[in-house]
C-alpha cells in the first residue's frame, strides 16, 4: 500500500518539478511565466512525434527541449522587446498554443484529441538491484525514469548556480535591479530571455514526461492544468528551489494519496480538494509562522 | 452526363415535391469530422439516412462551435434546412431559444431534453449497455484460465465527474455485476477531470494494486489513460461511447457503444417519413440498438463461449423486459449505490 503511493507520488511530482524549476528562474530574471502550460503541451506533443517517428528517447527528449525552448523564447521576445504584459502573453501562449496542436493533430495528422501513433518509445525505468527490494527506500530511488532523476538533480544545481555564480548573479541583477544591471554594462533583457528559454525547455521535458514518460501518447488535455501548479509551487517555494521542489512534491504526494482515499468512505469530492486544501494550509501555516518570526525579531 | 447522376437528378425532382423534404443538416460538434469517434460516427449515421431518404444532407463545420451556438443555429435556420441535427452538447439552451423562432424548422438535440414543439430530444440508454459490460466483468473476473486475470473477485470503475450523468452509467455497471455475482466487489473512482490521461492511468493503477483486474472508464481523455494503464499491466480497461476496442487490442475487454449514428439515422428517417417526433424524448437503448457492446474483435476468443452466451441470455432478459436497469437519471440514486 505505501509503497505504490510513494512511487506514484514521485511519479507525479516529477512533470511540476519540471516546470517550476524553469519557471523558478525565469521569476528570479523577472518574468512571471503564465506560459509554462504551452511549453509543457508543445514538449509533449514533440516527444511523441519524434519518438515515434525515431523510436529513440534521448532525440524526443532533446526535440522537446528545443521546441519548448522556442515557445519559451517567443514569449519572451514579446514580452522583453515588445514591453507587452507578460500575465496577458503567457496566458495566451497557453490559449494560442492549444489550438495550434489542435490544428496541427488534424491537418497533418488527421485526428482530434489523441495522437496515438504506433511505435512510441517510453523513457526507461531505471531499476537499482538490492535497493529495489528495500521496502520504502526502494519505492522512492528504484524504478524512477531518467527525467525524475534529472528534476531532482536540478533542484541543488539551481540552488547552486542562482546562490553561487556569476551567471545567477547577473540573472538576479536582471530580475530585482534592471537599472543598476544595465548601468553596469549587464544585458538585463538577453538574460532575462535566457531565463524563460531555460523555463521553455524545463517545461519542454516536463511535456515529454507525461507524454512518453507516464502515458505513451498524446491528448490535447494532458497537461491537465500543471503548468499553473508549477506556478504556484514556485510561489510557494518565494524563489528557492529546496522549497519549489517541496511545494511540488506536496502536490504529487497529495493528488497519488487522494486516488488511493477514493472508495474509502470518504466523499469523492472532499477527496479532490485534498491537494489543493493542503497547499493553502500550509501557506498560511508559513504564513503566519513568517510573521512570528518577524514579529519577534522587530 | 453519366446515368447515375441522371438518376440522381430524377430522384432530386420527385423528393423535392414533397414539404417535409427540404434539406437536412448536420451540426458538427467540437472535434470536427475527422474525430474517428463522435463526430465521425453521426455523419456515417446521417450519410446513410440521406441516401435512404433520398433528401439533400449537408455537415456544418464552424470554426468555434461553442461560443457561437445561437448565431450557427440562426445561419443554418436562415439557409433553407427543414431539419437541423445538432451533435454539439453546448447547444442545448440555444437551439430551444432559435427553435421558437422558426417554428417551420425542426430540431434535433442529443443527451439532453430540450423544450419545443417542433424539437425532438434524444437520449442513450447507458445504463443497459453499462449492464451488459458489468456484467462481462462480474463473469470474467472471476475466471482465471483467461490471461491476466487474478483470483480476487475485484472490478472498477473510474468517471470523469461526481454527477448523476455519469454515475447513470456506474449505477448500470455495478447492477450488471452484481446480479451475476454478488461477492463481486466493484470499486468506484472519479477523476474530476475528463481530459488528462496521466491521472487516469495513475488511478487505473492503483486500482490494478488493489486487486481489480478489470476497469470500466466514463472519462472522456482521461479514459485512455486507463487503457495504457491496462495495457502496460496486462490487464484489462472497458471502453466507453465509441469502440475503443482497437486503441490497445486486447487490453480493452469491451467498449459500451453509444450508437450515435443509429440515433441520427433515426430522427433523419422520421423527418422523411413524415413522423418526426417533435416535442418528444427519443430514448435509443439495446432494443433499438442505440447502445450496444462491441464486437470484441481483439478479445473475443480469450472468453469462455459460455460466459458470452450468459451476457446474451442477460441482453434478451433486459429486451423482454424480466430484467429492469435502473437508471439514476430518471429514478435517483438507488440503494445500492448512493
Amino acid at each position: 500500500m505505501i509503497d505504490p503511493l510513494i512511487h506514484a507520488a514521485l511519479l507525479m511530482t516529477t512533470p511540476i518539478l519540471l516546470a517550476a524549476i524553469g519557471g523558478l528562474v525565469n521569476r528570479v530574471g523577472g518574468i512571471v511565466n503564465i506560459g509554462l502550460e504551452s511549453m509543457m503541451l508543445t514538449g509533449a506533443l514533440v516527444a511523441v512525434i519524434v519518438s515515434a517517428d525515431t523510436g529513440s528517447v534521448v532525440l524526443a527528449l532533446l526535440a522537446a527541449l528545443v521546441a519548448g525552448g522556442i515557445v519559451g523564447l517567443l514569449m519572451s521576445l514579446v514580452v522583453t522587446r515588445l514591453a507587452a504584459n507578460e500575465i496577458i502573453v503567457g496566458l495566451g501562449f497557453s490559449v494560442a498554443v492549444a489550438g495550434l496542436v489542435r490544428f496541427l493533430l488534424k491537418s497533418v495528422y488527421g485526428v482530434s484529441g489523441t495522437f496515438n501513433p504506433p511505435g512510441v518509445v517510453m523513457l526507461p525505468r531505471i531499476d537499482i538491484p538490492v535497493i529495489a527490494d528495500v521496502p520504502i527506500l526502494g519505492a522512492i530511488l528504484s524504478g524512477q525514469d531518467p527525467l525524475t532523476w534529472f528534476a531532482w538533480a536540478m533542484v541543488p544545481v539551481t540552488a547552486f548556480v542562482l546562490a553561487r555564480t556569476r551567471l545567477g548573479l547577473r540573472l538576479r541583477a536582471a530580475g530585482s535591479a534592471e537599472m543598476t544591471a544595465r548601468a553596469l554594462g549587464l544585458d538585463p533583457l538577453a538574460s532575462r530571455d535566457a531565463s524563460t528559454v531555460f523555463a521553455g525547455a524545463m517545461s519542454g521535458l516536463a511535456g515529454a514526461h507525461l507524454s512518453i514518460g507516464v502515458v505513451g501518447l498524446f491528448n490535447e488535455g494532458i497537461t491537465g492544468g500543471r503548468g499553473f501548479i508549477a506556478l504556484a509551487a514556485f510561489y510557494f517555494g518565494r524563489n528557492r528551489p529546496w522549497r519549489t521542489a517541496l511545494g511540488a512534491l506536496l502536490f504529487g504526494f497529495f493528488e497519488a494519496l487522494q486516488i488511493r482515499l477514493q472508495g474509502r468512505g470518504v466523499p469523492a469530492e472532499l477527496v479532490q480538494m485534498l491537494p489543493y486544501l493542503i497547499v493553502i494550509l500550509v501557506l498560511t501555516g508559513l504564513g503566519l509562522a513568517n510573521r512570528r518570526r518577524s514579529g519577534s525579531s522587530s | 452526363m453519366n446515368s447515375a447522376s441522371v438518376l440522381a437528378l430524377a430522384l432530386g425532382a420527385t423528393s423535392a415535391a414533397k414539404a417535409a423534404d427540404a434539406p437536412a443538416a448536420l451540426i458538427i460538434a467540437q472535434g470536427g469530422l475527422g474525430d474517428q469517434s463522435y463526430n465521425d460516427l453521426a455523419y456515417e449515421g446521417f450519410k446513410k439516412a440521406v441516401a435512404a431518404a433520398k433528401i439533400e444532407g449537408k455537415p456544418v463545420e464552424s470554426k468555434d462551435v461553442v461560443a457561437q451556438a445561437a448565431d450557427i443555429l440562426r445561419r443554418a435556420s436562415d439557409a433553407g434546412f427543414g431539419l437541423l441535427v445538432d451533435l454539439e452538447y453546448s447547444h442545448g439552451e440555444a437551439l430551444a431559444t432559435v427553435a421558437k423562432d422558426y417554428p417551420d424548422t425542426k430540431y434535433v438535440i442529443l443527451n439532453q431534453v430540450q423544450p419545443g414543439a417542433n424539437v425532438a430530444s434524444v437520449l442513450f440508454q447507458e445504463q443497459e449497455g453499462s449492464y451488459l459490460a458489468g456484467a462481462l466483468a462480474a463473469l470474467v473476473t472471476t475466471d482465471t484460465s483467461i490471461p491476466g486475470i487474478n483470483d480476487k473477485p475485484i472490478i472498477g470503475v473510474i468517471g470523469g465527474t461526481k454527477s448523476v450523468g455519469i454515475d447513470k452509467f456506474i449505477v448500470g455497471y455495478i447492477q450488471g455485476a452484481h446480479d451475476v455475482n454478488p461477492n463481486v466487489e466493484v470499486k468506484v473512482a472519479y477523476s474530476n477531470n475528463f481530459g488528462d490521461p496521466a491521472i487516469g492511468l495513475q488511478m487505473a493503477k492503483a486500482m490494478y494494486d488493489e486487486g481489480a483486474d478489470i476497469v470500466y472508464q466514463v472519462a472522456g481523455g482521461t479514459g485512455i489513460g486507463v487503457i495504457q494503464a491496462a495495457k502496460e499491466t496486462g490487464h484489462y480497461a472497458i471502453g466507453v461511447d465509441t469502440d475503443q476496442d482497437g486503441l490497445a487490442p486486447g487490453s480493452v475487454l469491451t467498449s459500451m457503444l453509444k450508437r450515435t449514428d443509429v440515433a441520427v439515422e433515426t430522427v433523419v428517417g422520421d423527418y422523411a417519413g413524415d413522423t418526426f417526433p417533435g416535442g418528444k424524448t427519443v430514448t435509443l437503448g439495446l432494443k433499438e440498438n442505440g447502445v450496444a457492446l462491441s464486437d470484441m474483435k481483439y478479445t473475443k476468443d480469450k472468453i469462455p463461449a459460455a460466459t458470452l452466451a450468459k451476457v446474451d441470455e442477460l441482453k434478451a432478459k433486459i429486451l423482454s423486459g424480466d430484467i429492469k436497469v435502473w437508471n439514476a437519471v430518471d429514478q435517483g440514486y438507488p440503494d445500492f449505490f448512493k
